[in-house]
């Protein structure tokens, strides 16, 4: 690889910023779940004092395997719809990234995604891959579901991926593997349909990626040549051999690579405890951030906050700009000299 | 002053808008005389020409007769603003000035004028601007400071409205001839300066239109002096080859084709006439700016991607099921404009092989995405 070139791969956000160890992962989860238990925890204080030492808050895994569950809804709803896997596979590394930068417990994964409420993640994975979906048609076929709750959270979502919205996917790997085993010299060119059923049980070890941490963690064509080894180690030890000259070290941190992908993906084959889940949701009902609930106390307290902002800020404009009448040139005197506060924006 | 004689000589635009619809542009504009009214005002287009509003739905408020019953009917635009037809001009005017038949204004039949937009208050907006305007003239020079022109320009514009809308007009009008009698030299004389400005607009116009017409006739007339020279260099020849009798005609031939050459580049060498010459001169001219502003190369945009290309071969086509339907489909009907199927297997390739030895990350090298930020992340999201 000449060095003065940038791998394409290394280009992407994908590869700058949604890349992880799972050292790392742990930390960013455990961190956002210690502030927002912080948060909701004195917010319930303010509301009524020593109402939070009856609360059990969720920990990190419990939030991991809330994420899961509703990750696991996504491929249903897209089959309902018809949408091809790219919509699928780009709405679930959405929903994973998003709860990267949110928790669970502000924002419950029913609002964000599945079944009644909100499908923000899909819509959106909608547009970017270039299949649109219109909202009416989209909102139409899931109950309960008016086309507000879909926008209502659609910027935030897109503020948490950082407007990044390009994924490269791990089924596009496996099937460009796929080809790429038809110029491996020894091969029978015919593979491809002679053998089909290897490439659907690795489609299938693909799609069970996607409820792990594995896209976070390794790149799409690791995840699809992984996949592709647990459903025919010959076949994916002949194609990595093609690419490495045998012996050599890429092979070796590959293979280990591969193993711990393996376990990654065999242990988010296993369904969710549905029970357990059940028991996390029932908690969580009671520690969610009662600023987001609306009607209750704290809700109201924060808008009456903003509200108490926006007029205060109102009220300073208004002075400010009485002053600038009564002082000086309406016009505005020269251009430099005086320092002017353009920062208008509403985030003070 | 031609443009203002306009009137005078009849030269009206009529526009016809289509019934029902109000658009005022959509009809040719057809050329009436209309030397039976005389009017003055309504807003001249660049040609000077006043392009006249009228709908099918006209109706005259005064008599009540409509486009449907008289074709001619035609609405003019009392200084008051009020619409009537020309009939009822001729039957409530002719003896001299006489009331509004609806404000009881007293109108004369001279004050009436054609209707340039669909809504009179524009067209009122455009009469009384133009009237402000020749009244306050005053120009940025004629202040000391430019607070002090601000503030000339905002009473303008506060005498204007007050103009517009009816606001105290008595009060105003006191406004408009105090200010007329403090600056009635100055006034004067910008509008001189005004004039001489257009004045010497039109003539810079006229210049330049007349050394258009003096070249283009110098280039036809060297075009006619071409052509007689090739005739009669063609006469020459065959004068020749009658004395030559045939012995060398192709001799004759090229000898008198290089004297006429060497006689028409001595002409052009010579004496270039006055106006190539000034040609010339602007030609060089033009040439020294652009070597002085010489450009620099264009460098397209260069990508130093490394695109994994040693890491796969391309095959012409593979065996692949899942992109069968396409590929069969003669027709495109599954494919969108562009579409080859090589592309996405190109891409599939590429992205099988992207970042195959990258090492996942360690907790070490980790240098942590959203540590600092993970905690006012989701606070800042609410």
């Amino acid at each position: 690889m000449p060095a003065s070139k940038t791998p394409l791969y290394e280009a992407s956000t994908q590869f700058k910023n949604w890349r992880y160890s799972s050292q790392s992962l742990a930390k960013v989860r455990a961190s956002l779940n210690a502030a927002a238990v912080a948060v909701i925890r004195n917010t319930f204080e303010v509301d009524e004092p020593g109402s939070s030492s009856a609360l059990s808050f969720l920990t990190p895994d419990e939030e991991i395997l809330l994420v899961r569950l509703y990750v696991s809804k996504i491929p249903q709803l897209c089959g309902f719809f018809r949408f091809p896997e790219e919509v699928e596979a780009t709405a679930v590394s959405y929903l994973k990234r998003f709860y990267l930068k949110n928790t669970v417990m502000d924002w419950h994964p029913k609002n964000v995604i599945v079944l009644q409420s909100r499908l923000t993640a899909l819509f959106l994975a909608t547009k970017t891959t270039n299949n649109p979906i219109s909202l009416e048609a989209y909102t139409n076929n899931i109950p309960k579901t008016d086309p507000s709750d879909v926008l209502d959270l659609e910027f935030l979502v897109a503020q948490s991926l950082g407007f990044e919205f390009a994924v490269w996917h791990a089924h596009r790997a496996l099937w460009g593997i796929w080809l790429d085993l038809q110029t491996v010299p020894t091969a029978p060119r015919d593979r491809a349909t002679t053998q089909s059923e290897i490439y659907d049980a690795a489609l299938r070890h693909v799609r069970a990626s996607r409820l792990s941490d594995a896209e976070l963690i390794y790149t799409p064509s690791q995840i699809a040549l992984a996949a592709l080894s647990m459903a025919s180690a010959q076949l994916a030890t002949e194609w990595a051999e093609s690419k490495f000259p045998s012996g050599s070290l890429s092979l070796s941190t590959l293979q280990s690579t591969l193993g711990s992908i393996k376990t990654l993906i065999e242990a988010a084959s296993h369904p969710v405890d549905v029970e357990r889940v059940r028991g996390v949701d029932l908690r969580l009902k009671l520690c969610k951030n009662p600023e987001k609930v609306v009607g209750s106390k704290a809700y109201l307290a924060k808008k009456a906050e903003e509200d108490r902002k926006a007029e205060e800020k109102r009220n300073r404009k208004v002075i400010e700009v009485e002053k600038a009448m009564a002082e000086g040139d309406p016009f505005g005197d020269e251009l430099a000299g005086r320092l002017v506060d353009y920062d208008d924006d509403d985030d003070d | 002053m031609a443009n203002r004689m306009n009137w005078l000589q009849g030269k009206t635009v009529r526009k016809n808008t289509p019934a029902g619809s109000h658009s005022r542009s959509s009809s040719t504009p057809q050329v009436h005389s209309t030397s039976s009214t005389i009017f003055g005002g309504g807003v001249k287009d660049p040609s000077g020409r006043i392009t006249e509003y009228s709908s099918d739905d006209d109706q005259c408020p005064v008599c009540k007769s409509d486009k449907y019953l008289e074709r001619k009917l035609r609405l003019l635009v009392s200084s008051c603003y009020h619409k009537m037809c020309e009939s009822c001009i001729d039957r409530l005017f002719t003896l001299g000035p006489a009331p509004c038949p609806i404000c009881n204004k007293v109108l004369r039949k001279l004050a009436f004028t054609p209707q340039t937009f669909e809504d009179l208050g524009v067209e009122k907006e455009i009469a009384i601007r133009r009237r402000v305007a020749k009244e306050f003239n005053k120009r940025l020079e004629d202040f000391s400071s430019l607070r002090d022109f601000n503030d000339y320009l905002e009473d303008v514009e506060d005498i204007t409205f007050n103009l517009i809308n009816d606001v105290d007009p008595i009060e105003t009008e006191s406004r408009i001839a105090a200010y007329r009698e403090a600056n009635a030299a100055l006034t004067l004389l910008n509008s001189q300066r005004e004039e001489a400005y257009i004045l010497s607009l039109r003539q810079a116009e006229e210049l330049e239109r007349k050394e258009k017409e003096l070249r283009a006739e110098e280039a036809r007339r060297e075009e006619e002096e071409e052509r007689q020279e090739k005739e009669s260099g063609r006469r020459e020849i065959l004068e020749r080859l009658e004395r030559a009798d045939g012995a060398d005609a192709a001799k004759v031939v090229q000898r008198s084709k290089r004297e006429r050459a060497e006689k028409e580049a001595s002409r052009k060498g010579v004496a270039p006439g006055k106006g190539a010459q000034a040609l010339l001169r602007a030609r060089m001219a033009a040439a020294a700016a652009t070597a002085a502003t010489k450009d620099t190369p264009h460098i397209p945009f260069q990508d130093d991607y490394y695109a994994y290309n040693d890491m796969f071969v391309l095959q012409h086509v593979y065996v692949d099921p899942s992109s069968e339907a396409v590929r069969k489909d003669r027709e495109g009907i599954m494919r969108a404009g562009g579409y080859r199927v090589e592309e996405a297997w190109e891409r599939a390739v590429r992205s099988a092989v992207a970042g195959l030895d990258l090492l996942p990350l360690d907790h070490e090298i980790d240098a942590f995405h959203g540590m600092d930020q993970g905690g006012d992340v989701i606070m800042s999201a609410a």
